[in-house]
């Protein structure tokens, strides 16, 4: 009964939402502002998670590789199927829930209990949407570019650190991400960074609009969105990956 | 004015304000006082609309607003300003982009006019130099007070505070009281205080209404105050020994 509770809540709460704004300079404004705080400055903290993650999925793929009937050029090949399929968009997706699901959670949390929610509703403004469709809206647009840069420093991990322990030769490594790609991957993973771009800004915020009490309160309700939005992506992937690899 | 009639509110089955009624003049402050847990900030927050009544009406100079739909909900609600009990100012913008806020939100004024009215309505509660600071940076009487002005910028019709006075040392708390009841004045303004504080009480109390456990008890003014012999006012009132012996000389006299 709670989830369907829960459930109903999340939708008049995006009923709300997506409700015409009072005034749309400031909406823009606000969608830049949130563009910079929760796309532009997550890219660092991508870049070093998927430089890392692509030297070790390459070292992973080569020690894996004891055959001499494989060629070299697989090792390339899985660590960028892996990078463009799953880790850049769901892996990803995971971290980012944790890193910019908590921060609105908390954020509009922090405002609900200091009645900074009360106190624009007071002045007629749609609160719901003016916090939160800029975030959504930022976050579906940054996600997908989010991801296309995983993706590269991903590959560039594979590239400086399988040559360096000497698991795989720079040409071999590159001629394996070149081999038999398929553009479609790509397109697959970038509609599902939309959805999970989507369900991260909106469970987020659903926990942080709808959170009473305090601190304590707020601290919970980050967790209970971070908790919720990692099992919403798992099930939308595993939807995904049915309905249209 | 605003007038409530027969108001009744209960949260999940608990009755919390009981068959209240009441008018609030314009040009007065009107104080609603009461213990702690007696039902004001939900009496309040039911007038402004942030809590839905379960029965009665609501009515903002004979136009009810229980009734209303939402668009004109909306735009009743452009002509109230609120005062809330932490001053309620968003964080992430500083004193000046706070009080700008409802004007950048619903007026048309040029950026000039509109830097005008911030600086007019800054100026009127006293804040000084510290329009770029952010509301972190700022003491609890200067959040109050850059609060006034951000509920004043409009020019709105009716005001609201809750605890204005709460977390304030006793001399800017007279302040924010002076403060408050001049703006009544000078923009003859309807304005509804919350407080349990009882210097406000007997400094800008014009119209009082004390409500205990949900239920009106005793209505008045401050001067109406000390000689009451309601049991239940005399017991919140008095229970300050300081008032006790005001009440004592006034009755000696």
């Amino acid at each position: 009964m709670d989830i369907l509770n829960q459930t109903g809540r999340y939708f008049a709460l995006l009923l709300k939402v997506f409700s015409k704004p009072e005034r749309h300079s400031l909406y823009m404004r606000q969608t830049f502002n949130e563009i910079e705080n929760l796309g532009i400055q997550s890219v660092g903290i991508v870049a070093i998670i998927s430089i890392f993650m692509g030297g070790i999925m390459t070292l992973q793929v080569a020690y894996n590789m004891t055959s001499p009937l494989l060629p070299k050029t697989l090792i390339g090949l899985g660590n960028r199927d892996s990078l463009i399929l799953e880790f850049s968009s769901t892996i990803m997706g995971l971290i980012m829930a944790g890193k910019i699901g908590s921060n609105i959670t908390s954020e509009i949390g922090s405002m609900k209990v200091t009645e900074q929610i009360d106190s624009l509703e007071i002045m007629g403004v749609n609160s719901a949407s003016y916090l939160i469709l800029p975030k959504i809206v930022a976050v579906v647009l940054m996600f997908p570019l989010l991801y296309i840069l995983s993706v590269f420093f991903g590959i560039v991990g594979g590239l400086i650190v399988g040559p360096a322990v000497g698991a795989v030769n720079i040409t071999d490594y590159i001629n394996g991400i070149q081999y038999e790609f398929n553009p479609y991957y790509v397109t697959f993973s970038l509609i599902k960074c939309l959805v999970f771009g989507f369900l991260i800004a909106s469970v987020s915020a659903f926990f942080g609009y709808t959170v009473e009490g305090g601190a304590f309160d707020v601290g919970s309700a980050s967790t209970r969105a971070v908790v919720n939005t990692n099992i919403l992506i798992l099930v939308w992937d595993l939807i995904l990956t049915q309905l249209i690899l | 004015m605003i007038e409530i009639k027969n108001i009744y509110k209960s949260f999940e089955h608990k009755s919390v304000l009981k068959n209240i009624s009441k008018v609030f003049n314009q040009g007065e402050t009107n104080l609603i006082i009461g213990r702690s847990g007696s039902g004001k900030t939900v009496l309040l927050k039911s007038i402004v609309g942030l809590h839905k009544i379960d029965k009665g009406q609501i009515l903002y100079d004979q136009r009810d607003f229980t009734s209303m739909g939402q668009k004109l909900r909306k735009s009743l609600r452009q002509e109230m300003g609120m005062v809330f009990q932490g001053g309620a100012l968003f964080d992430s913008l500083t004193v000046e982009e706070n009080v700008r806020f409802p004007l950048d939100m619903f007026s048309n004024l040029s950026s000039i006019q509109k830097q005008k009215q911030v600086d007019y309505c800054l100026e009127r509660v006293n804040i000084v130099n510290a329009n770029k600071l952010s509301p972190s940076e700022i003491s609890g009487g200067m959040k109050k007070r850059v609060a006034i002005a951000r509920a004043i910028v409009l020019n709105p019709k009716y005001l609201f505070c809750d605890e204005p006075n709460s977390g304030l040392d006793p001399e800017t708390s007279l302040v924010i009281d002076a403060l408050i009841r001049s703006i009544t004045i000078d923009l003859q303004i309807t304005t509804i205080i919350n407080t349990h504080d009882m210097n406000s009480v007997m400094e800008i109390g014009d119209n009082i209404l004390f409500i205990s456990e949900g239920e009106m008890c005793w209505e008045g003014n401050r001067k109406d105050i000390l000689h009451s012999d309601n049991q239940k006012l005399q017991e919140f009132v008095f229970a300050n020994k300081q008032y006790q012996k005001i009440r004592d000389d006034k009755m000696n006299e």
